[in-house]
């Protein structure tokens, strides 16, 4: 230690201290020396391992990987996260700088702040390369369609929450056991909040894991047909940014955080933060599910989101052509090739449809938190005849396999497409029901139970009398062209119910 | 006068750490002595800021600390070494001296230079880049030191600043400690009464919460005079004033 050979440094003059200049370079230091950069790679590898895989795995639909990306996010950063924030929040107590630091002309909850802000950045550093990672592969993959910008935001502002409270849980309860304590109790917060949500009007859905009615897996069918709807997530932003500002603000309330001049203010902040939060809590609680099978919240609902999404279906050049959603282009080759044998049989019958076109399921609340999702009216409407189509995999439920898919089109669509045509419905007559099952037999269509996992439920599991049966195998037993122009004749009055069992050729 | 202490009481549940101390001090080292439990990290605690008086009127750099502002103001003109240096291990050395030259509000555009002239002063150049995990227990003393003259402070309070340096370390210490006493108010607390000898131009003895003597140190050897308890002369004027304020 010398006292004459380094000068002296100038002594700070009173004015131009460059507050700006300054907090950045607190900040840069913070950045560099912050628990949250060495959680990263945890971060990223719990993404990777438990949402990015799972997300990759389902089709490349960005309504299903953007759910699934939301609370996988979630799911994988909370724990590094609140633990990386409990600790940085702990360190002067921990470090025994608490006299150190406490003496010097920056305020408390500044050095505080600027802490947080850098656990913060690089928990969205790692989490927007998940996003860029996830969302690029979906790019690539997706036939139709753009990145839904609103799970993502969802996800994204509960970073700085979560990150404020293991904050703040670490700033009041300066231990070593904290971080490990509030990462547990947020994991198992976040992961249990979905619990008590009972139907679409709770205000437990305020909860960012949450993508839409709870219960109801990730649908692939929600935000393709009609826009997606930015209400819940727009309750769940509010949410939590009111959450972070009112927690941020709460840790600038102790004595010692700053004086009057940044106490009474940050009073105020906590207190917008919570009405924030707690409008937010409120709206979600007023939210219910649409017929598109979202949560809507009146309040913030903008009726043009309920207008149908525009777009050019995709179709086959079958004997009546399938038309999809460009969506769901990939599933057009299974479909329309399950489809074919039976669309053969029905192509230029009288009322027969002049097109397989896919529609948009309907969602209804039902008790609890059962959801029922089906078709609005008749498969067969319009003038021409369409039939509408709905693809197994619109429903929810477990990802099919190509085989899996085309076994349930046939045995769902194809069926219901048959019976359509021939008025096989409540009260068929038994001819109808002869012929819609010779009809199935020819094209191929399965006589039994169907074993495909579906739940667009036909109605060929019913067992037909054996006179029944004997009829459907002589009618299916003559060639095409007898079948075809038989039914040319006799079936509007077949569908009249004119026709007797006996009748039949 | 830099330091003007009035009636200063310092109590922790039932015990009194400070009982009633007046004390004036102004530029120069200042020495505070005494033996475990006299006192003497309560007072400097709070001639920092760290801890609030009991009782009694406390006014730093000609303000009341009590008051926010006033409080804000002296805390940029402060330098303060706690007794228990905490660090943090991560951080290098030019991190961790940067990092309290900006709590202390030093000029953005002032904070490299007034980093790299502390750290040279306290002769850890060479180990800027080096973090603080990997340091001695002196070195560390040192880079305490260098964070607490980053600020140019008026009133520096060290806390058993010598602790854990080498002789010739601290030697060049004592060097450091005047040539900073010339320009601002500096409170060194020790027990090593050589270096109270060497450096400071004042000194004060606490015994008990109270100040039982202040004068010069050439005061306090001459109360020593005839006293058989001690190897220097200014060891013997230590015991024997606080043998006399026992007694």
């Amino acid at each position: 230690m010398t006292a004459v050979q380094a000068p002296a440094a100038a002594r700070p003059t009173p004015v131009k201290r460059g507050p700006l200049r300054a907090t950045a370079r607190l900040l840069r230091l913070e950045l560099r020396r912050n628990a949250m950069l060495w959680m990263l790679p945890v971060a990223i590898g719990l993404f990777w391992f438990t949402a990015y895989r799972k997300a990759v795995a389902i089709p490349p639909l960005w309504n299903l990987r953007a759910a699934s990306m939301q609370i996988g996010a979630l799911l994988a950063f909370v724990c590094p996260v609140v633990g990386a924030a409990a600790w940085m929040g702990s360190r002067e107590s921990r470090r025994h700088t608490t006299d150190l630091v406490t003496i010097t002309a920056r305020p408390r909850w500044v050095r505080q702040l600027a802490t947080w802000a850098a656990t913060t950045c690089w928990a969205i550093v790692g989490y927007l390369g998940c996003v860029a990672a996830l969302y690029g592969v979906t790019a690539q993959q997706a036939a139709w369609g753009g990145p839904l910008w609103w799970p993502a935001a969802v996800a994204a502002a509960s970073l700085p929450a979560l990150s404020a409270l293991g904050f703040a849980a670490g700033t009041l309860i300066p231990s070593r056991f904290t971080p490990p304590v509030a990462t547990v109790a947020a994991f198992f917060v976040l992961a249990l909040s979905t619990q008590l949500i009972v139907g679409s009007q709770s205000y437990w859905q305020i909860s960012p894991v949450v993508t839409g009615p709870w219960d109801m897996t990730p649908d692939a069918g929600v935000g393709t047909f009609y826009p997606y709807l930015p209400d819940l997530p727009i309750a769940q932003v509010m949410f939590l940014t009111g959450l972070t500002i009112a927690v941020l603000g709460a840790v600038a309330l102790p004595g010692g955080s700053g004086g009057g001049w940044l106490r009474r203010p940050a009073a105020a902040v906590t207190m917008a933060g919570l009405v924030a939060a707690g409008t937010a809590v409120a709206l979600a609680g007023t939210g219910t599910m649409d017929a598109h099978g979202m949560i809507a919240i009146p309040a913030l609902h903008d009726a043009a989101n309920d207008r149908p999404l525009r777009y050019t279906p995709v179709c086959s050049h079958t004997a009546i052509p399938v038309c999809l959603n460009p969506a769901y282009a990939s599933y057009l080759p299974t479909a329309a090739t399950a489809l074919a044998p039976v669309l053969s049989e029905v192509a230029g019958l009288p009322g027969a449809p002049v097109r397989i076109s896919q529609a948009a399921a309907t969602y209804r609340q039902g008790i609890g938190n059962s959801v029922g999702i089906g078709l609005p009216g008749p498969p067969i409407s319009g003038t021409p005849p369409v039939f509408r189509l709905l693809l197994p995999s619109q429903l929810p439920g477990p990802t099919m396999t190509t085989s899996e898919l085309a076994a349930a089109v046939r045995s769902s669509t194809g069926f219901a497409l048959v019976a359509s045509v021939i008025g096989d419905n409540a009260g068929a007559t038994r001819a109808q029901q002869a012929v819609t099952a010779a009809l199935s037999m020819s094209a191929g269509l399965p006589q039994s139970s169907p074993a495909a996992p579906t739940r667009q439920r036909p109605n060929a599991t019913v067992p037909l009398p054996a006179p029944v049966q004997s009829a459907a195998r002589r009618f299916a037993a003559l060639p095409a062209s007898a079948r075809h122009s038989w039914l040319m004749q006799h079936l509007a009055a077949l569908r009249a119910g004119r026709i007797a069992l006996a009748q039949l050729p | 006068m830099n330091i003007e202490i009035t009636g200063l009481t310092r109590r922790f549940g039932r015990t009194m750490a400070v009982a009633g101390v007046d004390l004036q001090a102004g530029p120069g080292v200042f020495g505070l002595l005494g033996p475990n439990g006299a006192g003497k990290t309560s007072l400097l605690r709070m001639m920092a800021t760290a801890i609030r008086p009991t009782s009694g009127t406390l006014r730093l750099l000609g303000r009341d600390p009590g008051s926010y502002g006033p409080r804000r103001e002296i805390r940029r003109r402060l330098g303060y070494l706690p007794q228990n240096l905490g660090y943090y291990p991560g951080f290098t050395v030019a991190e961790f001296v940067e990092y309290f030259a900006l709590l202390k509000e030093v000029p953005a555009a002032q904070v490299p230079a007034a980093v790299a002239v502390a750290i040279e002063r306290v002769e850890l150049g060479g180990k800027a880049k080096t973090k603080l995990r990997a340091l001695s227990g002196g070195m560390l003393r040192r880079v305490g030191v260098a964070q607490a003259i980053v600020n140019e402070p008026e009133l520096l309070l060290l806390d058993e600043p010598t602790a854990g340096l080498d002789p010739e370390q601290r030697v060049a210490f004592r060097a450091l400690l005047r040539d900073l006493g010339l320009r601002a108010t500096v409170v060194v607390s020790t027990h090593l009464v050589e270096d109270v000898g060497a450096a400071c131009t004042q000194v004060a003895l606490m015994d008990r919460g109270k100040i039982v003597f202040h004068g010069t140190p050439n005061d306090l050897t001459a109360r020593g005079e005839g006293y058989g308890t001690g190897d220097a002369p200014l060891e013997r004027g230590y015991s024997a004033v606080l043998a006399e304020a026992r007694s």
